[in-house]
């Protein structure tokens, strides 16, 4: 069931315009990235980064411009298909992990594949999920039976069950001390690199930015500098 | 003030829902108060319009004249009870009030327009005024012929051997003419009997009722609107006014009644009276004798028919037969010696020594002539002269004494003309009645008395130094000086005052609203207090500012606590509006549906002050008592908490502190007392059953919170006291909770009483049966049943709840009934409640009783006029008028007959407080059978066995059963009734005692006025019919029993629909409660859905998966508290009655259906917001 996702994402983000009533948040953003690739989004309160995540992440319609999945563009799909399509293309974690806490992490994990027919093997895959994150021998606990680091493995897990061509990170190590951050990140590179899709983290955390091959820095709702690792360590 | 006034806008919506649901319990609580307050009002108007301006009157049970009365300003009436019957359409009308009244009777009421009461002179009849109730009942117009059938006074009493038992001499037909139809109100509505239906009352010139009745100047009642209370002062009697008579020849006077036997107490007060002032007395017994006989052979009797026999004390001579000449030292008179007069003696050619025989009528039980002799020894033959000469010693009595001969006589007895000689007129032509043989008074007395006395005559001579006329004035005097006029049958009446008070009514209705809607008043303010929970919660966020900004917890808590109150305050003000509207609505239901609680649409809408402030002032404490319990628990998160938005403040609730020490003390403390109340269970248990099986009961609810509790962590650490550690990890104390302290009480408890049970049963076997019999009594069964399942159900869904175990594979059905136990204290308290107010709901079902009642008897009758003849008995059947076809079919039914003493309907029927029940006698036939043969023993004169109904006496007269209950006997002595009870019977209107010691309390009530009906089932209609047409007069209503007892069930019912429709109604109320309590979990899991949404799920997946949530909590609440319902009915009564299962199933399916409804709303109401701005917030 571990199989690498072989299919070839691509995220393209051209023009996009997002306005609150007269604010402007973001501002003719457009960047393109494809599987295997990860991207930190980063820049100062209130620039526009979460949600810029969340217009990837189609629970927030732009103003203006287009989002390209897969050479779909989710908003142009109706409210049936576009809750499949962010089930099955979409994976998200939060800062708050928002596990469901009357559910075991199982159960956690398996609940993104309720939301349409269930696959017959995603219990079988959710098991291997959480043996992945670490959390084999907590597979029966509940959430408050968690600590912090583990919770947000847990999510993790959850985002990854529907094999996303795109994973959506909303800092998640915001809530987390430095050693469990490091050990979450770690984590995240590990899947994002077994899964081949796109890894987009927003952090506040230029250190932890620092480990991505892309960094996007947001001011003022303008995408101000895509760089490239490489550009950035040369 | 202004931080709360924009506060109250800024959440108007959370602040009206807060405020509606104050108004509804204030409004249901009030309203309730309110009904009670028109029960009163309109049971006080009723007073009020049938009582005019009468304040005072003066009843008696016989007719008298009222110059014996000193007070000015009287109405004199006669007030008589009859059957009426419409001379064209035959249609009849029984117990009709008939008033003899002249036209001043009138001026008691204010406005009235006075009837015509006044004979047309172009007609022969009088005329009558009837109101609309009885000319609706008996279909005439004015200008109409009816007959009115009324009891005529007997002077002398039926059931004795000299009255006459025959219909013409006991019923006076009366032909009139109906002159006028008044309203039934004012004097229309005129009764004496405080009841709320319709009285049919007869209305007749007083003059016209004397005439027919042969009671010239002589009435029966006096009113007066006079305020000033009337007194046995009031009346001057005489012996005339007592139906005495003194009559004064040569040297002596005679004591007569005219009732021939003079009263027991009239009897011993003059014997008293003239011992007391030294006059000579020779009390007499008269009797009538069917024969005198000497037997001359063994073949060949001697005869002298009809005559008079005086029983006097033969071994004295005061007067002038010189009895005592027989009667020497050596030879003593006794008791079965006679004297024979002369003539009698010549007749029967008779001797002395020789054996006479007397034969004589006796009445037995049954109002029959039984033939009896005795045998005397002939003492003496004493001359015609003196005493034994004087027909004045016997009493007159109609159509014997009045009589030119023999021949002429009409006795009320069956009396042989054939027996009747030549020489027997001449003895009358004579001597008249004068007395042929002479026994002993002792005697005489043990053969021939009975309850209306033992004395004819008590003959009087002078005192010494007066004449006789002089003793007779004297005797007179201070004879009268014993005679209170209560002890002859008059009552003095504060009729104003006393039906006032009984206007209280015997149901609190106000109460009784108020519990029959607690389940409305209760969800109300459970839904007040989730609202503003919710709206608390909602401003966390504010919350958490105000205390980080340094504003002390106090204040904060006084703030919304006064925000609370205003907006309560405000509710409760509308709330009293809706109070009228909820009071006018339950009268409609009072008028309408539920008729029957009530028996007549009276009732009007009363708003009293008191009742809304009552009301609104309950309700606010309850209200503002549920909001603090909300504001207390804001200091239980912390601040950042709160600042981070949450809602929940018990999932971040701090735990206190205390010390080790202290919470040692504590545990302790809870054992011992524990302890205690465990023997305390366990001892009453054993001693006093019930107050034990109370305490059990507790002791079962405490075991059930500690099987909710997380009992396994809580014996580990009661067992080990574990250190729990704290997040911060340095401070270590042992806890102190509320389950903790539960289960150091619990296990106190259970040893306790499981060591009580053990020694007193191993001290005491009796115990052991006292135990089996609480536990085997329906109460028990029904709440062990009841409890039972709702602890198992309830327990079973908080174990799932807490449920760890992983499923083999998550499906969306699973996934959301899983999300109940998202706030398992939640769903927990939502099924409880749920559960209870169902069982409550069915279970309270059990008593209703739709389908007619199985009796033992067919019917039930009562008569208007008493019927003096037996009519089990063929000859009692010929009196009463029935053909022989009508009496051989009427032989195959057995009809029990009762006295009545008239009185109060003391059943649920009667809305007004009743003081003086009506009281039956049981004839001796039933009483061979229990429970009525309780009603044998008698303790003493004063204190007799009786039996009531225990629901009428607890409910409708308010009496402790176990008390004896007083009422007064004929001569207004107080008599103890000690009661025995009985249940859901057809006496539920009377009290019921022995015929015999109905016969002694109130020996002048004669014949019978309620009956009880055996016959077989294919001859009940013909046997309706021949008893109602032939005992037409006596207004004879025969009555299914069946229906008479589903009357008195009908009103049981109502209170139970009542219950369920209120009950039903404040579930519906409670549902929205869970659905509010949903809306509160939505609100506090908005985080959670988001996530939902953005892992794909849509808005239509989360809306069924939270209804699914919602359904499976109501469906199991539900389901629960039915199966606890019908377990408790089958508990206690063995089996499922007949039962309204179409109105409950309706009512259950309204209320799942509603809680459906109004959780879909709540759901949609929270998911209309923006779900996915929760995610970005963060």
């Amino acid at each position: 069931m571990n199989q690498k996702n072989e299919k070839k994402h691509q995220l393209n983000v051209t023009n996009v315009f997002k306005d609150f009533g007269d604010i402007e948040v973001l501002r003719n953003v457009s960047f393109s990235f494809n599987a295997g690739q990860s991207i930190a989004i980063t820049g100062p309160s209130g620039s526009g980064k979460s949600t810029l995540l969340h217009i990837i992440g189609t629970l927030e319609e732009p103003t203006k411009g287009q989002i390209k999945i897969n050479d779909t563009d989710p908003f142009n799909l109706s409210e049936p298909e576009l809750a499949r399509y962010r089930n099955s293309v979409i994976g998200f974690v939060f800062q708050d992990h928002h596990l469901l806490p009357q559910y075991s992490v199982l159960e956690n994990v398996l609940i993104p594949t309720l939301a349409f027919k269930q696959d017959p093997n995603a219990t079988q895959y959710a098991e291997e999920l959480i043996i992945r994150v670490g959390l084999t021998d907590r597979i029966s606990h509940r959430p408050s039976a968690l600590s912090g680091g583990e919770r947000q493995r847990v999510a993790i897990a959850r985002a990854l069950i529907n094999r996303p061509s795109i994973l959506l990170c909303d800092e998640p190590t915001g809530n987390l001390d430095n050693i469990t951050s490091t050990n979450i990140v770690d984590l995240l590179f590990e899947m994002h690199k077994s899964e081949n899709n796109i890894l987009i983290v927003v952090t506040h955390n230029l250190e932890l930015a620092a480990r991505f091959e892309n960094n996007l820095q947001l001011v003022d709702g303008v995408c101000s500098d895509v760089t490239m690792q490489s550009d950035m360590q040369s | 003030m202004q931080t709360i006034w924009k506060s109250a806008r800024h959440y108007w919506r959370i602040h009206l829902i807060v405020a509606l649901c104050t108004a509804v319990a204030t409004g249901v609580l009030a309203g309730a108060l309110i009904v009670g307050d028109s029960m009163r009002g309109s049971l006080r108007d009723i007073t009020l319009d049938r009582l005019g301006r009468i304040q005072h009157a003066i009843i008696a049970d016989h007719f008298f004249s009222p110059d014996i009365v000193g007070r000015k300003n009287m109405e004199p009436a006669i007030l008589l009870n009859g059957t009426v019957v419409s001379a064209d359409t035959d249609s009849r009308t029984s117990k009709v009030n008939i008033y003899g009244i002249s036209h001043t009777f009138y001026e008691l009421w204010d406005d009235i327009n006075t009837p015509d009461l006044i004979k047309d002179t172009n007609q022969p009849f009088a005329n009558v005024v009837i109101n609309e109730a009885l000319q609706k009942e008996l279909n005439v117009e004015i200008g109409d012929a009816i007959f009115i059938n009324l009891p005529k006074s007997a002077e002398i009493h039926p059931d004795f051997l000299l009255g006459s038992r025959d219909t013409a001499d006991n019923i006076q037909s009366l032909r009139v003419i109906v002159s006028d139809i008044i309203a039934t109100e004012k004097v229309g509505r005129f009764s004496l009997q405080p009841h709320q239906s319709l009285p049919r009352n007869a209305y007749i010139s007083i003059s016209v009722l004397q005439k027919a009745l042969g009671q010239a100047n002589k009435i029966n009642a006096l009113f007066t609107a006079d305020t000033e209370p009337l007194a046995s002062t009031s009346i001057h009697l005489s012996i005339d006014a007592l139906g005495l008579k003194t009559h004064v020849d040569n040297n002596h006077f005679d004591l007569q009644s005219e009732q021939y036997l003079i009263e027991p107490k009239f009897s011993e007060t003059a014997l008293t009276v003239a011992t007391r002032n030294g006059i000579p007395t020779i009390p007499t017994l008269t009797y009538l004798a069917n024969t005198i006989s000497k037997n001359i052979n063994s073949n060949e009797v001697k005869n002298v028919p009809y005559s008079t026999i005086l029983a006097i004390p033969l071994d004295t001579s005061k007067l002038d037969v010189p009895f005592d000449k027989f009667n020497t030292e050596e030879n003593r008179i006794g008791d079965f010696d006679v004297y024979l007069n002369e003539w009698t003696a010549d007749d029967l050619g008779a001797k002395i020594g020789d054996n006479i025989e007397i034969t004589y009528f006796n009445v037995n039980a049954d109002e029959e002539y039984i033939t009896r002799s005795t045998t005397f020894a002939l003492k003496g033959i004493v001359p015609i002269e003196g005493i034994a000469a004087d027909p004045n010693i016997i009493p007159s009595f109609p159509g014997i004494h009045d009589t030119a001969g023999l021949s002429d006589w009409d006795p009320p007895f069956p009396f042989d003309y054939s027996q009747v000689r030549d020489k027997d007129e001449a003895y009358w032509d004579d001597y008249k009645s004068a007395p042929k043989a002479f026994i002993p008074l002792k005697t005489g007395k043990n053969l021939w008395r009975n309850r209306f006395g033992d004395l004819t005559a008590i003959r009087m001579a002078s005192a010494p130094g007066k004449d006789i006329y002089e003793t007779k004035t004297l005797f007179e005097s201070e004879f009268l000086k014993f005679i209170e006029p209560e002890e002859i049958g008059f009552q003095f009446l504060a009729l104003q005052e006393d039906g006032l008070s009984a206007s209280k009514g015997s149901t609190d209705f106000g109460m009784l609203f108020s519990s029959l809607s607690f389940f409305i008043i209760f969800a109300a303010a459970t839904l007040v207090s989730t609202t503003f929970a919710i709206g608390v919660s909602q401003r966390s966020r504010e919350i958490g500012i105000l205390r980080a900004v340094g504003y002390k917890l106090k204040k904060i808590r006084q703030r919304f606590l006064f925000e609370g109150i205003v907006i309560t305050f405000i509710g409760s003000i509308l709330g009293s509006l809706l109070a009228i509207c909820y009071a006018q609505l339950m009268i409609i239901g009072l008028k309408t549906w539920w008729l029957p609680a009530i028996g007549t649409p009276f009732i009007d809408l009363y708003v009293s002050g008191w009742s809304l402030l009552i009301g609104i002032s309950v309700t606010l404490v309850i209200v503002v008592f549920f909001i603090r319990h909300v504001v207390k628990r804001l200091g239980k998160a912390p601040t950042v908490a709160l600042l981070s938005g949450e809602t929940d403040f018990d999932e971040v609730s701090r735990v206190p502190k205390y010390q080790n020490i202290q919470v040692k003390i504590v545990r302790r403390m809870s054992l011992y007392l524990g302890l205690v109340f465990g023997l305390l269970a366990g001892y009453f248990l054993c001693t006093e059953g019930w107050v034990g099986f109370i305490f059990l009961l507790i002791l079962c609810s405490l075991l059930y919170m500690i099987l909710r509790s997380k009992w396994g962590s809580l014996l580990t650490d009661w067992t080990t006291p574990k250190l729990n550690n704290h997040q911060n990890g340095k401070q270590n104390t042992l806890k102190l909770d509320v389950p903790t302290l539960l289960l150091a009480f619990g296990i106190g408890t259970i040893v306790g009483f499981i060591f009580t049970l053990l020694v007193l049963a191993y001290t005491d076997s009796h115990i052991l049966d006292t135990i089996d019999t609480v536990f085997k009594h329906p109460i028990t069964r029904l709440l062990g049943s009841a409890t039972s399942i709702l602890g198992i159900g309830t327990f079973l869904f908080s174990k799932w709840l807490g449920s760890q175990r992983v499923p083999k594979r998550l499906s969306r059905l699973r996934f959301g009934l899983k999300n109940t136990a998202w706030q398992p204290i939640h769903s927990n308290s939502s099924v409880m409640i749920m559960s209870l107010a169902c069982c409550i709901i069915v279970a309270v079902g059990v008593n209703r009783h739709d389908a007619l009642p199985e009796t033992e008897y067919a019917f039930v009758a009562d008569a208007s006029l008493p019927i003096h003849h037996n009519i089990n008995s063929p000859a009692g059947r010929i009196e009463l008028g029935f053909t022989d076809e009508d009496s051989t079919l009427l032989s195959q039914s057995e009809i029990l007959s009762f006295r009545v003493l008239p009185g109060e309907d003391v059943s649920c029927l009667n809305l007004y407080k009743p003081k003086n029940p009506q009281i039956l006698g049981v004839p001796a036939e039933m009483i061979l059978t229990e429970p009525w043969n309780t009603l044998i023993s008698t303790q003493s004169d004063q204190k007799i066995s009786a039996i009531g109904d225990e629901n009428s006496l607890r409910w409708i007269l308010h009496h402790d059963p176990n008390d004896d209950f007083i009422v007064q006997d004929e001569n207004g002595d107080p008599l103890n009734l000690q009661l025995s009870t009985i249940k859901n019977s057809l006496f539920q209107s009377q009290l019921l005692i022995s015929d015999s010691n109905f016969k002694k309390s109130f020996p002048s009530i004669s014949g019978y006025q309620f009956f009880l009906i055996k016959t077989p089932t294919g001859l009940r209609e013909q046997t309706r019919q021949i008893l109602e047409s032939t005992l037409e007069k006596y207004g004879y209503d025969v009555t299914s029993a069946a229906e008479r007892l589903a009357s008195f069930r009908s009103v049981e019912n109502t209170y139970i629909s009542t219950f369920q429709s209120l009950g039903g109604l404040g579930v519906l109320i409670g549902t929205v409660g869970i659905a509010l309590v949903m809306l509160r979990n939505i609100i506090e899991r908005r985080g959670e859905l988001a996530t939902l949404r953005s892992f794909g799920f849509r808005l239509k997946i989360l809306f069924r998966m939270l209804l699914l949530e919602s359904y499976f909590i109501l469906t199991i609440g539900m389901l629960i508290g039915i199966a606890a319902g019908l377990a408790a009915i089958i508990g206690s009564q063995g089996h499922l009655p007949s039962f309204p299962w179409i109105s409950l199933t309706i009512t259950l399916l309204l209320i799942y259906v509603f809680g459906i409804i109004s959780n879909c709303i709540a759901i949609s109401v929270a998911l209309r917001s923006p779900l996915l701005s929760t995610l970005k917030s963060e």
